[in-house]
């Protein structure tokens, strides 16, 4: 299946797909005016992915600040992981930050509340 | 032309300690580029990496508000006009304010939504935030700003102010300010 690599712009995050290692990755900021507009194809790669393989799927990702659309669209993709965890699927999230700067922690904390999938908030 | 008396504006910023401010029209990249110069800003003056963000989520914010607020009335790019500024206050902590143009309706909408967050305290306001997150994304969209404003409310270190000015034509000017 195709990989997306788009680099980061001013407000938007690097995303890395790599459908044969079961990756995906997303650095940076992230507050787009259209966030789902722009995320659609990030949707659309998950959903194919979890769909089409029986691979796992690990999200390590590095984002920083999020606006609220942002917010949105990350819950969706989190969303999509639950269900397919809930089938037996094998996903997890490696959510990386800075010490310095504890609201990432508190975002990445407030995912993982909603989530019974492997989610690991890693500090750098 | 009458001269800009430049000095009165200089005696006024300096008196209210206002560090950034812009009036017009608001487009995607003018909210990004003032947003970088507010991070520069931010950086330079070694505000924590923790007030960085959310004086600079509350501006995202707001101005995205404006945005799509103006994007739902069907105005033009040059009618999503804005009034925004972003100052400290006498106890240096700081303070993001942003007015525009509402219909007189939205506006009494909107001043009931920011009172009825300023009277809720963090628990309370992380309720409302994810209960909205939950929401079906279409069913906001009628007023855009739902989740916006809690995520503002939260970053707050005060309650949310808010007025609503009434013009002659049945539209109001809508300001919002918060303390980081």
């Amino acid at each position: 299946m195709n990989d997306l690599h788009i680099p980061a712009s001013q407000s938007t995050p690097e995303i890395r797909t790599d459908s044969a290692a079961g990756t995906l990755l997303m650095r940076g900021d992230s507050y787009p005016e259209n966030s789902f507009e722009l995320f659609s194809p990030l949707l659309g790669w998950v959903q194919r992915y979890l769909a089409e393989t029986v691979q796992p799927l690990v999200l390590n990702l590095h984002l920083l600040y999020l606006n609220t659309s942002s917010v949105k669209v990350m819950m969706e993709i989190f969303d999509n992981l639950e269900e397919a965890h809930a089938g037996g699927r094998t996903v997890s999230v490696n959510w990386h930050y800075d010490q310095e700067n504890e609201r990432v922690a508190e975002l990445a904390e407030e995912f993982k509340e909603d989530c019974s999938f492997p989610f690991n908030i890693v500090q750098q | 032309m009458e001269l800009l008396d430049l000095h009165a504006l200089q005696q006024t910023y300096n008196a209210q300690r206002i560090l950034l401010c812009f009036n017009g029209p608001l487009t995607r990249s003018l909210i990004e580029e003032i947003g970088t110069a507010l991070r520069n800003y931010l950086q330079s003056a070694n505000t924590t990496a923790s007030a960085s963000t959310d004086v600079f989520g509350a501006y995202i914010e707001m101005t995205q508000n404006i945005r799509h607020y103006a994007a739902s009335k069907g105005w033009e790019d040059h009618e999503a006009s804005a009034t925004v500024v972003i100052a400290r206050d006498a106890e240096d902590r700081y303070v993001v304010s942003a007015g525009n143009l509402v219909d007189g309706a939205d506006g009494d909408v909107l001043q009931a939504q920011v009172r009825a967050l300023a009277a809720m305290d963090k628990t309370e306001l992380k309720t409302a935030y994810k209960t909205q997150l939950r929401k079906p994304r279409d069913e906001d969209s009628g007023s855009g700003a739902g989740l916006g404003l809690i995520d503002i409310a939260r970053r707050a270190a005060a309650p949310l102010a808010c007025s609503l000015r009434p013009l002659p034509d049945g539209r109001a000017f809508f300001s919002l300010s918060v303390v980081i």
